[in-house]
């Protein structure tokens, strides 16, 4: 969004409408606002009401610029207290209810809405996203894949439909193998998905495209259909290498890295991220990124003193949660290499760290993988 | 957060590559300052917008 929404100048006339603020979830100023309102995945987009204390809109995940301002002109509306429907009430209050993780009533107020909802209601399909991914949250498996296939119907065609389906495929393909109706429902979420993926009508991001081919990958998977997983996987591949391709800035390029280096692992082919991650680092002084992630190629390619060069650069830059991850790859390469004692120290270097994180950032079960990480290796 | 299957998939999962909020950007966000966000929109009477990000 930074890369490809912010810009876009159709936001201008948002500017005063807004207090605008930009939380790097990875900054421990932050720490306080993060255990008032934890983010289950980023981005997440919230507005918020400073003089009743309260959240007026929330949004998980990536949106392009007609949904932000679609949610911008929704806010608004709620601020000035404009909409005030049934289903505008019972929309607000699940957005609050997520907000403060209680899913279980967020999901009730979210239903609520959702039969409330007058014809042609505009946030219908941003209600329905909402509800699917707290049933995502609170592991409502079997609620939100069957949820998923009947609300399907009634987005299709809309941006919506992207998570309203993969969502679903995501839940799912999390359902017990045992399960009578999972291999049914995935299926045909599938089938939902792609849909999604060839209408040229739907306007999605190269990074939406991007989690769409992953829930298709992680589908074919959970369905044992080598084959097909590795099909999607080179699709997957030429659609971020096209993506890339036509990306205006080296900021729109760098979008693609991660994802890029996901696929080309997955594809057994590491090397091809070399040239791409040296340009980032480039391009990138000050960002541990792109010697994180060349780490992670050449660690997938048996290279560790490269990749263990290359983790020396990315811990000198990292902070945050994040460092964990770079600790954790770290790890990685030091066992792969051979040398468990340098491995046992990067894993306690990395409880310590964990465990100096403030309230809101500071995970225990990431310190109990951690320290059961540990363990193992005694 | 909770890792969803497609989050797992990315080695180094990423919705998001950094890129610092560049000049060019539209709107003007305040930059990791809740307090300050809060004083202006109650002097403005308006909403907050927060995008809540991470550099990964």
């Amino acid at each position: 969004m930074r890369a490809y929404v912010y810009t876009d100048k159709s936001l201008e006339r948002y500017a005063g409408r807004f207090v605008w603020l930009s939380l790097n979830t990875e900054n421990a100023k932050n720490a306080a606002f993060l255990k008032k309102y934890p983010i289950p995945a980023l981005p997440t987009l919230l507005v918020l009401d400073a003089k009743r204390d309260s959240v007026a809109l929330r949004y998980v995940g990536g949106a392009n610029v007609s949904q932000v301002r679609k949610m911008l002109d929704d806010a608004s509306s709620t601020y000035h207290s404009r909409a005030v429907s049934t289903a505008d009430t019972a929309l607000t209050r699940g957005d609050k209810l997520a907000a403060a993780g209680e899913h279980a009533d967020a999901i009730k107020a979210y239903e609520e809405a959702l039969t409330a909802a007058p014809k042609a209601w505009p946030r219908y399909g941003r209600t329905a996203e909402s509800m699917l991914f707290s049933m995502s949250m609170s592991d409502q498996n079997e609620r939100c894949a069957s949820r998923a296939l009947e609300l399907y119907p009634r987005v299709k065609g809309t941006v919506s439909a992207a998570n309203v389906a993969a969502t679903g495929l995501g839940c799912a393909t999390s359902l017990e193998e045992t399960h009578a109706q999972r291999n049914a429902w995935i299926t045909a979420l599938e089938a939902e998905t792609r849909e999604v993926l060839k209408n040229p009508k739907i306007e999605l991001s190269g990074d939406d495209r991007s989690g769409l081919y992953m829930s298709l990958i992680d589908a074919r998977d959970a369905m044992k259909d080598d084959e097909g997983s590795m099909q999607l996987k080179n699709e997957w591949l030429s659609s971020l290498e096209a993506s890339a391709k036509s990306a205006k800035t080296n900021e729109q390029r760098a979008v693609y890295d991660s994802h890029r280096l996901s696929a080309y692992i997955e594809l057994g082919m590491a090397e091809k991220a070399i040239p791409m991650l040296e340009q980032s680092e480039r391009d990138f002084p000050d960002d541990y990124n792109p010697p994180a992630r060349l780490a992670l190629a050449y660690n997938a390619m048996k290279q560790y003193d490269k990749a263990l060069a290359a983790s020396d650069r990315a811990v000198a830059k990292v902070y945050g949660p994040r460092k964990l991850s770079v600790l954790s790859t770290r790890a990685d390469i030091q066992l792969a290499k051979g040398d468990k004692e340098a491995a046992r120290a990067t894993i306690q270097q990395a409880i310590d760290y964990a465990k100096s994180l403030p309230e809101g950032q500071r995970s225990d079960r990431r310190i109990a993988q951690f320290e059961k990480r540990l363990a193992a290796l005694d | 957060m909770k890792e969803t299957n497609a989050m797992k998939r990315l080695v180094l999962s990423a919705l998001l590559a950094f890129i610092a909020i560049s000049a060019s950007a539209n709107v003007p966000f305040i930059e990791d300052d809740y307090t300050k966000a809060v004083s202006q929109a109650k002097k403005l009477n308006v909403p907050i917008f927060v995008e809540a990000w991470a550099p990964w």
